[in-house]
């Protein structure tokens, strides 16, 4: 009974109705890829900008912490990406793959001594103003 | 370093990232649902469902994160070790 209740909802209802070959579908995807790409060019940009403020002020070594910081966020936020657009598709959860980018980060920076520990936090964090920026420049 | 400052790390630790994780837990999981649900009912809106659903794992993932940072630092990078 409840089950014959879904099929017809399922059939007939045009709202409820998931055809994953939908013609739009390509612009859909499209839509996401465009924001992550928005996302890792403004996020580019902002770790240039820190690298050369904080090689200037702080030396190469704070640079270059900075730097790899700002990789692995970047890596982390592409991981969290796919993550979420496989999302109703292929899986039913969002992975925790990426949270293994920071532990690495922090292993490897407090393991080598010609790493900062707290420039290279501060450049994986800094995927966090690109996607304030773009949270603020959506329609 | 002592054993009391070690053991006090190494539960802190273990208090920040579990502590730490349960409010992004629950947000995240209600969010996926109600993401699931709006693309099922409207498959037009996926690209923007998704991309909001992104953005608001990225802000709520980061608060997992900084738990986590913090437990790393009392284990690997301690401050308080003599």
């Amino acid at each position: 009974m409840a089950s014959e209740t879904v099929e017809n909802c399922s059939s007939h209802d045009p709202l409820l109705d998931i055809d994953s070959s939908d013609s739009s579908f390509g612009v859909k995807s499209d839509e996401y890829l465009e924001l992550q790409f928005r996302v890792f060019r403004l996020t580019f940009l902002l770790t240039i900008f820190s690298v050369c403020i904080a090689g200037f002020f702080w030396g190469i070594q704070a640079s270059a912490s900075l730097f790899i910081g700002a990789l692995s966020g970047i890596f982390y936020f592409r991981l969290l990406a796919r993550g979420v657009g496989r999302l109703g598709t292929s899986s039913k959860i969002v992975g925790k793959v990426q949270l293994l980018v920071p532990v690495l980060l922090v292993l490897v920076s407090s393991r080598f001594p010609q790493l900062d520990l707290i420039p290279a936090l501060l450049g994986f964090l800094l995927y966090k103003p690109a996607l304030i920026i773009q949270f603020l420049s959506m329609p | 370093m002592d054993s009391i400052t070690t053991a006090a790390s190494v539960v802190a630790a273990g208090l920040a990232v579990g502590l730490g994780a349960i409010g992004p837990g629950i947000g995240q999981g209600s969010a996926a649902q109600g993401a699931v649900e709006g693309i099922a009912r409207q498959p037009e809106a996926e690209g923007k469902i998704r991309g909001t659903l992104l953005l608001s794992f990225a802000f709520m993932e980061s608060l997992t994160i900084y738990g986590l940072v913090v437990a790393l630092v009392l284990l690997f990078a301690n401050p308080f070790a003599g």
